[in-house]
């Protein structure tokens, strides 16, 4: 029942997902220290992540989890799988 | 010895300094944990006729145990007893810090909360039920707190005091300190529950030594295959079966969830955290754009985000200059004026031997000037820093600039230590302080000499003129372009050899609200620093001095330069500069001397090759010095020269203000001494030779006392083999080209 939600959700990496949108962690993924990076910082599964902008330069971007900011590489925001609010997660 | 031990735990940002600071005042030790880069705060205080020693944990976010922070932190807790853990929270981020606050739980010790910046969290309409978080939380004392206004620091110190008290009466005559309070359990469900049994009767089966820890703490542990303790174990009679039964274990659990233990138990602790939150916490109204994301919306927008940083470089430079400046001349006053004089004529007084004289006024007295003269610059600079730390902004800056540190495996944090590199290496080298990865740390301060510092400036300066002349201000700036270059290629080699990030890590930076820094802890922080620049980097510096002073002036009484100490090494080191197109004993000397404080290299040559006489400006010599004969050594002018190293320390725009100075001040002299004696193609791999080789004692000495004397002699070693290349490069390449 589970794998049947996760199937019709979509996934998407969080780097794709643009400021002013939200999105629920899916997975987290990475090596062992990158996924215990990310988790202690509140990063996972189940909870919602908000894009807040982008740096100047167009890397790192400002995110929102938890009530708190924190700053993300893109390379990084890549690793984590996130659904979307609404479907929607650009323009 | 301490009646009691507390430790100090919590997240950075958290303001566990403030509370530390609070508790401690000035009362404070910093040294390394044994074996580590990493920083050791040590407190103490009385209290109610008790002596307690309050250990500053690194900050973390968790004790997961992959950095050095989190090992020491845990290692701490768990090992070396101590009496109670305060963990200091963040009231306004509640959930994220609690996920430490459950670790600790975890490991079953008498633990105090802090909710600290309670204030704030008030102000944003976070209201927070103290009672029921203590409750959920197995029954702890938990404080609210607003350290940056002094507030709850006596209650918590109380309560900690108090608990302590009633821990060791309930008494604990086991090792481990279960059974401290109504033990807060998280419970994992049904599989992993059975799982942590298994393991916990394997262990005590087997008689593992528990060393402090709690059987169910290790079995999680081991469940989790935290690496170390999994050795840890394995070391043991019997480890090895155990560590089987918890692999057995794991691997069922893995296959039964799909993913690693370790996150399947975060996953667990966020839920049970959740749950608490939701019960703890109610949010009243809509608090709308908070100050700080109306800060933010200029400090880190897109257009005027870049600038912003620039222009708080310069306003901190500008600082630096304007309110340090004052002090320098006085320093130099006092210490070539009554300082000298006095001492001059107390050992006249009392009969001393002339080389007696001479080391105290031109070895010791020079040097301690010397270091003194950096004095003031690093309290400015070391004040501003902490300011934007704490307030906030150094993220901010971080966040706009890590773009730019991607190339040389750096990150954002990375770019103030090397931008104040251009003014001076050693300021730039404790703000190293704030990164906290030790790899990237020691990479960026290994990186910095190559930020062309201002020191070497009036070498370019005299040079340029003297053998390019209209085109000279294109030469000094490829010196500076040459440095960055050569920083990224070191920083390339360093980044894929000797320093190679330890794992491949995310770059997770925490931005947090910000906040007004309190002037206490500002001063507290300045203090501390500038304290341990003079401590340590002082010894070092001085002991320098002093044995230039003996290279310059033994054999005692020798007259000629090159008949010194000083000048027999120069020849012995000379012929190894043949290659480079500067084989004499001159320029050799030169560069030695550069060691010291690299305009030396100019005041050096001044003096060599224009008549020693003229070498040292008489107006500046102190009319009470009955010694100004032999007082023309060079190491007398170190003592000036290293004023001038403090001034240009605040210079602020490399290439524009000092090369006015320096054509405004040219002297022809030594400009027509240079020519006869090198080459435009000599002259620019000697200027490639003072970009790239060893930096000034005053940086090694930071290096050193922050990351240890083997890496402060090997960048010597690379640095000066480096430049070594290069100049010779430069000097063979353009002969065989055609010029000579």
């Amino acid at each position: 029942m589970k794998d049947r939600i996760e199937e019709t959700q979509k996934k998407i990496p969080l780097s794709k997902l643009r400021p002013g949108h939200r999105g629920t962690i899916l997975h987290v993924g990475g090596n062992k220290v990158v996924r215990r990076r990310f988790i202690e910082m509140g990063l996972v599964r189940g909870e919602t992540v908000f894009v807040r902008k982008k740096a100047p330069l167009g890397d790192p971007v400002q995110y929102e989890v938890k009530g708190y900011s924190i700053s993300l590489r893109m390379v990084d925001a890549d690793r984590i799988l996130v659904s979307p609010e609404n479907g929607k997660f650009d323009g | 010895m301490a009646d009691f031990t507390i430790a100090l735990a919590g997240n950075p940002n958290a303001g566990k300094s403030t509370i530390f600071n609070s508790l401690t005042g000035l009362r404070q030790h910093t040294g390394n944990w044994p074996g580590k880069t990493v920083e050791k705060k040590v407190g103490t205080r009385v209290y109610q006729g008790k002596q307690l020693e309050f250990v500053d944990l690194p900050g973390t976010y968790s004790l997961a145990a992959f950095s050095p922070d989190e090992f020491i932190a845990r290692d701490f807790i768990i090992y070396d007893h101590p009496d109670a853990v305060i963990c200091v929270v963040d009231a306004t981020n509640l959930e994220r810090n609690l996920y430490l606050v459950v670790q600790l739980l975890e490991l079953d010790l008498p633990l105090v909360i802090a909710l600290n910046m309670s204030d704030q969290a008030r102000s944003r309409g976070i209201d927070i039920d103290i009672a029921q978080l203590s409750n959920l939380l197995g029954n702890i004392p938990v404080v609210a707190t607003a350290a940056s206004k002094g507030h709850g620091i006596d209650r918590l110190l109380e309560t900690t005091i108090e608990y302590i008290g009633q821990n060791r009466r309930n008494g604990s005559d086991c090792e481990c300190t279960c059974g401290t309070q109504d033990r807060f359990k998280i419970d994992y469900g049904a599989a992993i529950e059975s799982a942590i049994h298994q393991v916990e009767i394997t262990t005590e089966a087997n008689q593992i030594p528990l060393n402090g820890a709690c059987s169910r703490w290790l079995a999680l542990k081991l469940l989790e295959d935290e690496a170390d303790i999994v050795a840890g174990v394995m070391d043991e009679v019997n480890g090895q079966a155990v560590a089987k039964v918890a692999a057995s274990q794991a691997a069922d659990l893995i296959s039964e969830f799909g993913d690693d233990v370790d996150i399947i138990m975060a996953d667990m602790r966020y839920s049970i955290i959740s749950n608490i939150q939701r019960q703890v916490i109610h949010q009243s109204g809509n608090v709308g754009a908070t100050i700080t994301e109306r800060i933010d919306g200029i400090v880190t927008n897109r257009l005027i985000g870049l600038p912003i940083f620039l222009a708080v470089m310069y306003l901190v430079f500008r600082l630096v200059i304007d309110v340090s400046a004052p002090f320098l001349d006085w320093i130099d006053n006092v210490i070539n004026g009554p300082v000298a004089g006095g001492a001059s004529a107390l050992l006249t007084l009392i009969g001393s031997p002339l080389w007696l004289h001479s080391l105290v006024i031109e070895g010791v007295i020079a040097g301690v000037g010397g270091i003194l003269t950096f004095v003031p610059g690093l309290i400015v600079l070391f004040f501003f820093l902490a300011i934007l730390e704490d307030s906030g902004y150094l993220a901010r800056a971080a966040f706009v600039m890590d773009r730019f540190m991607r190339f040389i495996g750096l990150h954002g944090k990375s770019v103030i230590p090397l931008m104040l590199g251009f003014g001076c290496a050693v300021p730039a080298v404790y703000a190293t302080r704030t990164i906290a990865n030790p790899r990237n740390r020691l990479l960026t301060a290994l990186l910095i000499p190559f930020m062309s510092c201002a020191a070497r400036l009036p070498v370019y300066v005299v040079f340029a003129l003297a053998f390019f002349g209209s085109r000279a201000g294109n030469v000094i700036w490829i010196m500076y372009v040459l440095g960055v270059a050569a920083a990224i290629i070191v920083g390339f080699i360093l980044s894929r050899t000797v320093l190679k990030a330890d794992q491949e890590t995310a770059f997770v930076l925490e931005l947090p609200p910000y906040r007004m820094p309190t002037f206490g802890g500002l001063m507290i922080h300045t203090w501390e620093n500038t304290k341990e620049f003079v401590q340590k980097a002082g010894t070092i510096i001085l002991a320098i001095s002093i044995i230039l002073w003996m290279l310059l002036n033994l054999p005692w009484g020798v007259e000629d330069q090159q008949e010194s100490l000083f000048g027999s090494l120069s020849q012995v080191v000379s012929p190894a500069l043949e290659p480079a197109g500067f084989g004499n004993w001159e320029s050799s000397g030169a560069l030695i001397t550069g060691l010291i404080a690299k305009e030396l290299v100019v005041s050096s040559l001044s003096q060599i090759y224009v008549d020693p006489e003229d070498g040292v400006d008489a107006e500046e010599q102190s009319p009470s010095l009955s010694f100004s004969e032999s007082a023309k050594s060079i190491v007398f002018g170190f003592g000036l020269a290293a004023a001038d190293a403090g001034k240009t320390l605040v210079s602020l725009l490399p290439g524009i203000n000092l090369l006015e100075e320096g054509k405004a001040g040219e002297d022809t002299t030594l400009s027509q001494a240079l020519q006869l004696h090198f080459s435009p193609l000599t002259a620019l791999s000697f200027l490639v030779f003072v970009l790239l080789y060893i930096p000034c004692i005053a940086t090694m000495s930071a290096i050193k006392q922050e990351f240890g004397g083997r890496w402060a002699i090997s960048a010597a070693i690379y640095q000066t083999f480096f430049a070594w290349l290069a100049a010779v490069l430069i000097f063979q390449g353009g002969r065989l080209i055609g010029f000579s």
